[in-house]
Order: structure tokens, then sequence, then C-alpha cells
């Protein structure tokens, strides 16, 4: 399958300092793909250079089969972008807003864009508001409007640049369920830049760590998980340990060791995937009539894994 | 250049504008002060400066340099209709080329100079809208608000100059003239625009909205050269010098168009966010 972005040795020096450094890497399409990494890593200069606001100084990159650096309006025609900043005009009203960005986009028959532009209103809860001025509207519901932009024109492609950063965690939570539900909804290739591990974990399908403009590892969340701490493990609590128990266990198709430790009556099992093979596990003990008191996954949380390979890289 | 997309910018940039009362108020209060002004001021000096036995002197260059016909014309009158003639038709023109670079250079300064301020160019840069499409856009709305403000500047000054004048001109209706109707509808445009766009230039260049209109201010010398210029009796506005400044400023739009296009470079003004 072509990838639907694909970068090739992009790199960008401003002056001396080099931002991004030969950064390699594709998105297949329908793919949430992160970019994590420090402030400063080069994560919002590859948004820009993607979305052709700048030109690389090596290398180039491909977007939904456009080259940027000889198709640029195609480029933004194709791509929706949510910037570090709302970037709203705040003198307009949300309508005016959608209104002038719809048009900016060429969605220009005026039903297909009203009923566009009331769909994402709608949707983000702004219908009400929506002939309010954006200079009276909290932080959270400029961020959903800057979204609700992007999306107008119904882009295959979403390049989010820290969606979540500067909002108090009841808006951060709404804006990763509205990017949740957006990415199983409308299919959208998204191509997501944050430092919020606990965004990447939920969201990502792969994530790529970044530092000082270089790619330091690409992987699923879970197996830059794996990467740190070997195969995940996990610590099942019984209140009554049996050999069927443990013959069950060791059978299953996640499963790849079991150590019992009959004093303390629990179980550590160490699986190839924690999300699919946990439940598996939890769900056959029952079956084989053993009662669960606690269930502990052995493991460094994606947030750990990262600051780990960030450190190494530094050192 | 798809024109509809630069009349989408100038439609969007025009909103907020008018509903920032600190830029529209000095746009449309000075010019219309001034149009009220001068013709008040007509009737009210020279017959002071008759009183007073100092005549036409320091007009003397001026008219002497006036073309024979208009000349004849100044024969027929009395020293005061001579000297409120000689300032309402020609010394007092060259003003009205200075209303629509003061009403436009408060909207040029800011219209890319604004949008790092306030941080919203990123998404603007970010649509499939193109360079020559946004710098045209931005060029609109500064331009097409300061000639409203400038033709209704000049009907003002018109018809306030001819009441004060009807009286001591014997029912004569002096105003408009051929060289003011070349004046306000072919040389202020074309002037307007290239100080738009060398303007709208420096604003994508600069990081704020008060570095690019201090720098802007440097674009009215050579209009206020023009001003002094006719008041000193230097250069006389008749028809054909209209023309040929039409014709030259014409070509220097031209070419500032087409340079301010080229100099337009989306990294740079990201670069310069504030």
């Amino acid at each position: 399958m072509t990838p639907i972005i694909k970068a090739d040795g992009l790199t960008k020096a401003f002056g001396s300092h080099i931002a991004v450094d030969h950064l390699s890497f594709a998105v297949e399409e329908g793919e949430v793909f992160g970019l994590l990494g420090p402030n400063g890593a080069g994560k919002t200069t590859t948004i820009r250079m993607l979305s052709c606001l700048i030109a690389p100084s090596e290398g180039g990159a491909t977007v939904a089969s456009y080259n940027i650096a000889e198709n640029p309006l195609e480029v933004r025609q194709t791509v929706g972008i949510l910037t570090e900043n709302p970037s709203l005009y705040e003198r307009l009203s949300a309508q005016e807003n959608m209104d002038f960005f719809a048009e900016a986009y060429n969605l220009l028959e005026p039903e297909k864009k009203a009923s566009r532009i009331r769909e994402l209103l709608e949707f983000f809860d702004l219908w009400e508001r929506r002939n309010d001025k954006v200079a009276t509207f909290s932080k959270g519901m400029k961020q959903k409007l800057a979204i609700a932009r992007a999306l107008v024109h119904k882009p295959p492609i979403l390049f989010l640049d820290e969606p979540t950063a500067g909002l108090d965690p009841e808006s951060a939570k709404e804006v990763r369920d509205l990017m949740e539900m957006l990415s199983r909804r409308e299919k959208h290739t998204i191509l997501l830049c944050t430092h919020r591990l606990e965004d990447a974990e939920r969201l990502c399908n792969r994530v790529m760590i970044i530092n000082k403009g270089r790619s330091i590892v690409v992987g699923t969340p879970n197996e830059l998980q794996n990467l740190i701490a070997g195969k995940p493990t996990v610590r099942i609590n019984l209140q009554n340990l049996d050999s069927k128990i443990v013959e069950t266990t060791k059978r299953l198709h996640h499963v790849a060791r079991v150590d019992v430790d009959e004093s303390a009556s629990s179980l550590t099992l160490v699986l190839d995937d924690v999300r699919l093979g946990t439940p598996e596990v939890v769900k056959s003990i029952v079956n084989a009539g053993g009662l669960v008191l606690a269930v502990y996954v052995v493991r460094p949380s994606l947030e750990e894994a990262y600051l780990q390979i960030v450190r190494e890289e530094r050192k | 250049m798809r024109v509809e997309k630069a009349v989408l910018v100038f439609k969007k940039d025009w909103i907020e504008t008018r509903r920032n009362w600190q830029v529209i108020l000095p746009i449309i209060v000075v010019p219309l002060m001034i149009s009220v002004f001068l013709p008040v001021v007509l009737g009210l000096i020279p017959s002071f400066a008759v009183s007073q036995g100092s005549g036409l002197n320091g007009f003397e260059t001026l008219i002497r340099n006036l073309p024979s016909h208009v000349q004849e014309q100044l024969s027929g009158m009395t020293e005061t209709q001579v000297m409120i003639y000689v300032m309402a038709i020609y010394f007092f023109a060259p003003f009205f080329l200075i209303i629509p670079l003061m009403a436009s250079s408060v909207i040029a300064s800011d219209s890319f100079a604004g949008e790092k301020e306030r941080k919203t160019i990123e998404a603007l840069l970010a649509t499939p809208i193109s360079d020559g499409e946004l710098f045209f856009g931005k060029m609109l709305v500064s331009f097409i608000p300061s000639m409203i403000v400038t033709l209704v500047s000049f009907a003002i000054y018109t018809a306030v100059f001819d009441i004060i004048a009807y009286g001591l001109f014997n029912g004569m209706l002096l105003l408009p003239t051929l060289d003011w109707i070349l004046m306000i509808v072919g040389l202020a445009p074309t002037v307007a625009l290239a100080s738009i766009g060398l303007t709208v230039m420096i604003s994508a260049k600069v990081k704020g909205f008060r570095e690019a209109q201090q720098i802007s201010v440097v674009l009215l010398i050579p209009i206020l050269a023009l001003v002094f210029g006719q008041a000193t009796g230097a250069i006389v506005f008749g028809p054909l010098v209209i023309v040929a400044l039409i014709g030259l400023f014409g070509l220097v739009d031209f070419a500032v168009f087409r340079t301010g296009v080229k100099l337009f470079k989306r990294e740079e003004i990201l670069t310069k966010l504030a």
C-alpha cells in the first residue's frame, strides 16, 4: 500500500541551527500517527514543512501523492491543519470564521457549505454560540472551533499540532474524546504532534519519538513500551490458586510464560500483548473456577518508556 | 490569479476592520474634517490677506506657471476672486492625494503585521490561497475604503466650496473641473495603490503593526514633494501633467505588485511571528 504521507530525509536548518535533521517516515491511510518529542524537538517545523508553510532545506515529502515542493496549493487543499495557536479571528463570529475558511478551502456551493458548517458546529457543541464573536469564547471552545475549521473542507489528512496544549483537564479530555470520535467516524489520516503521552497512548496507531530534529524510534505505543520493559508482565492475585488454573493459563495464545507464587497465591504472566492478553487470562481463570482478587500490569507506561528513550538519547 | 479569492480576503478583513473603531475613526474623521475645513479657510483667508494688503504675494509664481487659458480667465477677476480660485483649484488639489494615503496607511500597515501580532496568520497562510491572491486581497482592503473616503471627501469639498464661492463668483460653480476629476478618479487611485502595495510589502516583512506604520510614513515624502511643488509653482497640475502622472504611477503600481508577490515569503512571515 502506498503511504498517504511520505517524508524522505526531510531537513530544515535555520542558519546554523538544524531544527529537523533528515527525518524519514511514512504514514498509511487512515492511520493516527503521533510525533512525540520534547519542546524544540522539531515537531511543529515538520508539520509546517508538510503543509507547505516553510520549505525544507534538504530532502522532500509527498502528501496524498502531491510533492510539497511542486504542488503547494494542492497539498494545502488536501490537508486540514490545527496550528499551535487556534489562529481564529476574534472580531468575527464562529459562523463568520467558518464561512471564510470554507470558501478559502474551495467549499463554495452555499448549501453544501452551510450544511457542513452546521454539522461541525453541532458536533462540537458550538451551534448555539455561532453568532457570538470568538473573543467571547473560552480556550476550550476556541480549540474546538479551530478543529472544526480544520475539518470544514473534509480533508483526508489532518495535521494537529498540540491539540490539548494549554487546556484544563476537562477541556483536554473533551478534545481528546472528540479526536477519537473523529478518527473513528470520519476515518481521517491524522498526524498528531504532542508531548502529552496520554493523547498519544489513547489515539495513535503508531508514534515516532523525535529529539533535536532526529527520529529516535518508531513503533506502536505497545512496541515502545515493550522496547523498555521487554514483554509486558501481568500479576494476578487469587483467593484460590490450583494446578487447573495454572495449566489453563499456560495454554492461552498470548501467554509466553507463567510463574507461580503459591505462598502469595499469585500468578505472574509474561504476555506478548497486554491489551489483548489480560482480559483473555482473567476470563479463563474465572472459567476455571478461580476467584480473582486483583490484576496488576507490571510494565512502564508510554510516558515512562518515552522519558527513558529521550533520556538515553540525551546521554 | 483567482480574483474571487482576493475578494474573500478583502471581505474577511473588512468585517474585522469595520468592527474596530480605533481604525475606522481616524480614517473617516480626519479626511472629512479636511474636506470641510479647507473650503472654509478659503472663504476667510483671502479676504483677510487682501485687507492686510498682502494681496497675491506668494502666489505669483503659481499664477505665472498656470496655463495661458487659465490666466486669461483670471484676468477678469478681482484679487480676492483670483486668490480663492487659485487656492481652491490648484493650491489644495494635491491635498487630495494625501487623503487616500492617510486613510489606507493604518489598514495596510495592519495587513500582515496585525495578523502576526494577533497570531492568526498561520491558519491564513495554510489555506490554498496563492501568494498573489493574498497580497491582492490585502491591498484591496486598504484601497477600497480609502478611495470611498477620498470620493466622499471630494464631494463634500466641492459642495462646501461651491456654496461659499457661489456669491463671490456671481453664481458660477467652479468645482469640479477636468483637472480635479482626473486627479480624483485617475491619479489618486494610482498613487494610493503604489503606496498601499509598498506598505503591505513592509507589513509582511516586519514583526508588528507599529513598525510597519512608522516605516510607511516615508512613503508620504514624494506626495508632500508634489504638494510643495504645486504650492511654490514648480509643478502645476494641468490635465497633461495629471495624465502623465497617472501613466507613471500605473507603471509603478504594476512593478510594486509584481515585486510584492515575488518578495512574499510565507516562511519569512512565520519566522517573524511576534
